[in-house]
Order: structure tokens, then C-alpha cells, then sequence
């Protein structure tokens, strides 16, 4: 690595250092409290994969450029020069964290993990050795943002063949559309990722509730967050935004995905809209009666998995668990106290680096795969894509014999007319 | 020889306070004027007033409790023990009647609080020759404990002299002399200090306590200014 390349990437990791950071960077006395909360290491034992010696690769960086102690008396703190060595270093790290920030509950400070290696996240941006695709994605969607109307017929077509199977879980009156797109004034704006699975069920529970809402054009994933990099996440959070303001929304739903969710619900500021997940707004129209539940349609014991960006980093555990009572009357826990659950293994971007990452995401979620099975239910549901897909691919490769469903559908299905 | 205790006892103890003062504050205020950070990073569920839940995270260690109960003691008695030793050596300065509410003779617990955080600094340099929390370590952690053990091994000894085998040659007003001297900017050595049998442990705690206020600010001993504010950012 030659001296302009790290100058470059030092500036990036200057940029990342706010009050928060430093906190978090200057604090840890590497007092192995946090041994046991990381899934990965849980699963596979290697010292690499506990929360404080992730932390320790980026903080050796810091000390060697940004502390005294590092200048002065390097070995001490076994401060460390920035090479493509330690970009490697980086990338194992960044990139078998998922983010779940489990080990900020056991930290007796309350170390981010997370918050470290997104700097290890923007240094490889920096250092062009990021995931591609990731990039790829995030790219994509920002171009979307930037020219809607190359992509609005198509959507809106797409959209459009969506409608029967909305109608066949619930019936809406003549001349009313099945999926609203792009109506001024209505009240929530919902926000799907792409895909038909996170679309119809919707529909048809907005639907039902006798909601006044519309779709949005974009969907709600944020690539820029699962790449770590804080312009692109905001260009991607801005889309949505801009269009919750054009068409005046009071309301934008997220769909099941927990880092839009956390994105959206957290970054997004001071906004004329409140910003809800789905699971939150299903809890509410039970809640008021809006909508009704058929608890025969589902049978055996069902168990929940908590997305962590929902639960742990958004804050939302009742609502899930209200939603079920009225689906179920076999509800197992998996984890005596939810802000212990592990994380699925999916997170930071691992399930949407696909095949690249399966081996890996297998091997490291050994814990939660038997966390499962001591429930013994039959159904595995969550709220979260990520969580769905990794859930999904530890079934068919553990041979767990649950079936993983999304909390979403199982409410569209159990709608009573 | 003399001249190299005079160092150590007088020039190099104003240094060392300098560089701790000064060094400490230095770095908390370039940390605190950074911009905050844009968004939340407490961890949910949120208890009220959340608050009184970083005092009680900072100051009871709760997540360690749990998961990690024998370090757990050990590093109450460690901190509580630092924070009664500390408040001895204030009254080697002069008299407060405020700490005379339990009345005792200057070290409060009568030599054992020396004796126990001397076990739990053994404890913590012990533990960190194990797996996994070698691997984590670097020099710095086993440097702290090592020096943190001699200054309260030496500064015990004298403790421990004077209670314990009763040697009492040197006594608490010497040190009031010497210490208030220095506070008030008119260095006095009394001859007991530096001329008796146990001068040399004086001096070794002195030297020692010197490097290691030296080192503070730029160790993570700081944890103990910044764990209040990162608990405080986790409970948002």
C-alpha cells in the first residue's frame, strides 16, 4: 500500500471518528466479559471472533494514527501500521460480524461493535475490497432514486399482475384498487422490498384494516447500510423520504426487514411522518379491531425469532408476541429474555452476499439452530428478510423440519372476512 | 543517592501530577467537543429514567454480575477498595472530619483493604494469562496490573509496618508534613522519611505511583471518565 492509498483511507477513518466512536475506541480494558455473546464464536470457538478482539483490529489502527500512545510507544498498545495485510484483517472482521450488536448488552461499558467495524466497513470501501456486489446493489438503488420514471412503467405493470392473488386473500370493492401506487394524501405509505412475497400479504391486511394507504415506489432494503457507506445509506434513505413528503403521508411502514427498519426509524431525523414497522401496525389494527384472526389455520407449536436490527436495536418485542396470541395458543420462546436471542447469523449484508457467504453463515449459527430445536415447534416465524433467507438455508442444511414463515403472512392467511 | 530521591520524591511527583492533570484533560475535552453522533445507539428495552440506569450499569458492572460473577467480585472489591485507598491518602494531607464519621486511624480498614486489592490485582494479572483473555490482551493491560501491584504492594508495606509488626519509625505525621508541603509549594523532607528503614519502600511507591500517573492518560484507565458517558449512550 503506497502513502497516498493510506493518507486516503485515513481520512476516511478520521472522518468516522465522532464523540460516540472515540467512546467507544478509547474505553475497552479487553476484559473478555464479552466471550460468550457473539453467535459466530459461540458456534466455531476461534478467539478472532470475539466482539473485543474484532474491535481490537480496528483499535490497533487508531492508536497507531490517531493516538498518542501509539506515536510514542507503539508496542504497548501493539498499535499497527495500515497495510493490506491489515485490510484483510479488516475484512474478516467487518465481514463475520452481522451486526447484531449482542455483545453491547454483555460489554460492561457498552461497546459498539458494530459502530467499530463500520470504520473497518468504509476503510475497504476505501481500499476497493468491499463485497462488489453490495456495492453493486447500493448503486442500483440509488440510481433508481435518481431516474423513477425509466423504471415507473414497469413497476407499476409489475404491480399490476400482483393484484389477483391480493383479492383471492381479500376481497376489495369493485373499481377499488388492490394495491394503491403513488396516491397523494393517503395515510401510510408502505414501503415492500422487491419481491411478490413481501407485497400480497401486505396488501391484502392494509386491505382488510380499510386502510387508506399506497405503495411505494422503492423498496425498503439499504444496501449503502449493509456496505457501511453513510452516503450512499443516506441517498437510499432519502428516495423514500422525498416521496413520504410528495404524496404527505402521516405514516411510513417498513416492511419485514430490520436494517430498512432501523434504518428509516433512527437516521431518518425529525420528519412530518411517523416511521412504523409492519409488525407494529398489524399489533395496532388488531388492537383497535381493525382486523380479525382465524387461530385454526395454524397448527402445532409456533416460536418467534427476534430480528435483532428489530428487537434489540429498534425496540420492538411486545408487539410480535400480540400479534401471535391471537394466531396461536402453542407460543414458545426461544430465549428467556428476547435481548438475549441470538442473532440468525444472516445480518450485515452476509444473506444478500448469497452463496459467497453460505459455508460461513452454516458453520457460525451452530447456536441458534439449536436454540430452535429446543422449542420443538413446528413453525419457525420472524419478521425480518434476512432473518427469513438465513432461517430458510439453516432448515434445509441442519434438517431442522420447521417450516420458516414470515409473521406478515401468517396474519394475511389467518384473515377472517 | 540522595539526589535521586529528592527526584522522585519531589520534582517527579509535580511532573507526574502535571501530566495526569493535564494529560487527562486534554484528552477528554478533544473527545468531548468531537460532533455527536447523529442518531441512537441505546439498546432496546428501554427502562426509565434511563439515567439512573447508566449509574447503576457504571458503577454496579451488572452485565459482568451475571456473566462473569468471580470477576465480578474481584473487581468490586478492587474499585472499592482504590476509592478507600484513595480517600486515605487524602488524609495524609491533614485531617477531614467527614471521613471520621467511622472513626479510624489514617489507612481506613486497618491494613486489609491494601491486602485485598493486592489479591484482586494477582486475580485480574492471573486471568489474563489464560485463554481466551491472553489472546485479547496487549502489553498495556499486563503492564497496568503489574504496576498498580507494586504501588499498593510498597505503599501496603508501610501500612502494614506500622500496624502489623510494629515498626513505626515512620508515621502518619511525617508523611502529613511531607505531603501538605508539597501541596502547599514549599517541599520539606522530613529525615524519617528518607533516612529510615523503610524509606525505600516510600520511594519505590512513589516512583512507581509516578509512572503510573504518568501513564494514565494515555491507557485505558481512562475507562474510569468514560465509562459513565458510553453506558449512558446504551441506555440512549
Amino acid at each position: 500500500m503506497d502513502q497516498n492509498m493510506r493518507d486516503e483511507l485515513l481520512k476516511l477513518f478520521r472522518s468516522k471518528l465522532n464523540e460516540a466512536m472515540r467512546f467507544y475506541l478509547e474505553t475497552c480494558t479487553r476484559c473478555g466479559t464479552c466471550t460468550e455473546a457473539c453467535h459466530v464464536h459461540a458456534s466455531m470457538g476461534q478467539v478472532k471472533f470475539i466482539a473485543a478482539y474484532r474491535a481490537e483490529i480496528v483499535r490497533r489502527l487508531y492508536k497507531k494514527y490517531f493516538k498518542s500512545q501509539g506515536k510514542f510507544w507503539p508496542s504497548v498498545g501493539e498499535a499497527k501500521e495500515l497495510s493490506n495485510m491489515a485490510i484483510e484483517e479488516l475484512f474478516e472482521a467487518a465481514y463475520s460480524c452481522t451486526g447484531c450488536r449482542r455483545c453491547m448488552v454483555y460489554c460492561p461499558f457498552g461497546i459498539d461493535t458494530q459502530m467499530i467495524m463500520s470504520i473497518a466497513k468504509l476503510l475497504l470501501i476505501g481500499a476497493n475490497a468491499e463485497p462488489e456486489i453490495l456495492t453493486l446493489l447500493a448503486d442500483t438503488s440509488v440510481e433508481k432514486g435518481k431516474s423513477l420514471e425509466l423504471f415507473k412503467e414497469g413497476f407499476l405493470e409489475g404491480i399490476k399482475r400482483l393484484e389477483e392473488d391480493v383479492v383471492q386473500k381479500w376481497r376489495v370493492e369493485a373499481g377499488e384498487n388492490a394495491i394503491p401506487v403513488d396516491v397523494e394524501g393517503a395515510d401510510l405509505l408502505y414501503v415492500a422490498l422487491a419481491g411478490a412475497h413481501s407485497i400480497i400479504p401486505a396488501a391484502a391486511v392494509f386491505n382488510a384494516a380499510g386502510e387508506n394507504w399506497t405503495l411505494s415506489f422503492f423498496e425498503a432494503v439499504n444496501f449503502g447500510a449493509f456496505v457501511g457507506d453513510p452516503t450512499k445509506t443516506k441517498l437510499i434513505l432519502d428516495r423514500i423520504v422525498n416521496e413520504a413528503k410528495r404524496l404527505k403521508v402521516k405514516e411510513v411502514c417498513i416492511c419485514e426487514c430490520g436494517t430498512a427498519y432501523r434504518v428509516m426509524k433512527q437516521l431518518s431525523g425529525k420528519q412530518p411522518f411517523i416511521v412504523t414497522s409492519i409488525t407494529e401496525v398489524h399489533a395496532r389494527y388488531l388492537r383497535e379491531g381493525r382486523i380479525k384472526l382465524d387461530k385454526s389455520k395454524l397448527n402445532g407449536g409456533i416460536t418467534y425469532h427476534d430480528p435483532c436490527q428489530i428487537a434489540r436495536n429498534g425496540g420492538i418485542f411486545d408487539e410480535p408476541r400480540y400479534i401471535l396470541q391471537h394466531l396461536t395458543d402453542d407460543f414458545r420462546e426461544m430465549s428467556p429474555e428476547p435481548i438475549y436471542n441470538w442473532c440468525c447469523g444472516g445480518g450485515g449484508g452476509l444473506v444478500a452476499l448469497g452463496d459467497e457467504t453460505l459455508d460461513f453463515r452454516m458453520k457460525s449459527s451452530q447456536v441458534k439452530v439449536d436454540q430452535v430445536k429446543a422449542t420443538d415447534a413446528k413453525i419457525l416465524t420472524t419478521a425480518c428478510e434476512n432473518c427469513h433467507t438465513q432461517l430458510s438455508n439453516l432448515n434445509d442444511h441442519y434438517k431442522m423440519g420447521v417450516e420458516v414463515k414470515f409473521l406478515s403472512s401468517m396474519v394475511a392467511d389467518a384473515l377472517m372476512q | 543517592m540522595q539526589t535521586l530521591i529528592y527526584f522522585i520524591l519531589v520534582p517527579m511527583v509535580y511532573i507526574s501530577f502535571a501530566v495526569f492533570l493535564i494529560g487527562t484533560a486534554v484528552r477528554l475535552i478533544k473527545i468531548f467537543r468531537e460532533p455527536k453522533h447523529p442518531t441512537t445507539l441505546q439498546i432496546f428495552p428501554e427502562k426509565h429514567p434511563k439515567w439512573l440506569w447508566a449509574l447503576y450499569d457504571t458503577f454496579t458492572f451488572p452485565s459482568v454480575r451475571r456473566h462473569k460473577p468471580v470477576l465480578w467480585v474481584f473487581l468490586v472489591v478492587f474499585h472499592i477498595g482504590l476509592l478507600l485507598l484513595i480517600i486515605g491518602h487524602l488524609e495524609l494531607f491533614g485531617e477531614f472530619a467527614i471521613f471520621q464519621i467511622i472513626p479510624h486511624e489514617v489507612f481506613l480498614g486497618r491494613g486489609f483493604i491494601g491486602l485485598l486489592v493486592c489479591i484482586a490485582l494477582i486475580y485480574f494479572l492471573f486471568r489474563r494469562f489464560t485463554s481466551p483473555i491472553r489472546e485479547l490482551s496487549v502489553p498495556e493491560d499486563y503492564y497496568l496490573l503489574i504496576l498498580l501491584f507494586l504501588i499498593v504492594l510498597f505503599g501496603s508495606q508501610m501500612d502494614w509496618a506500622r500496624r502489623w509488626y510494629e515498626y513505626a519509625e515512620l508515621d502518619v505525621e511525617h508523611y502529613r508534613t511531607y505531603l501538605s508541603s508539597m501541596l502547599h509549594l514549599r517541599p520539606e523532607l522530613p529525615y524519617e522519611l528518607t533516612e529510615t528503614g523503610h524509606s525505600f519502600m516510600l520511594v519505590l511507591h512513589v516512583f512507581l505511583a509516578n509512572l503510573f500517573l504518568i501513564f494514565f492518560p494515555f491507557s485505558q484507565s481512562m475507562h474510569s471518565f468514560l465509562s459513565l458517558p458510553v453506558n449512558k449512550l446504551r441506555r440512549g
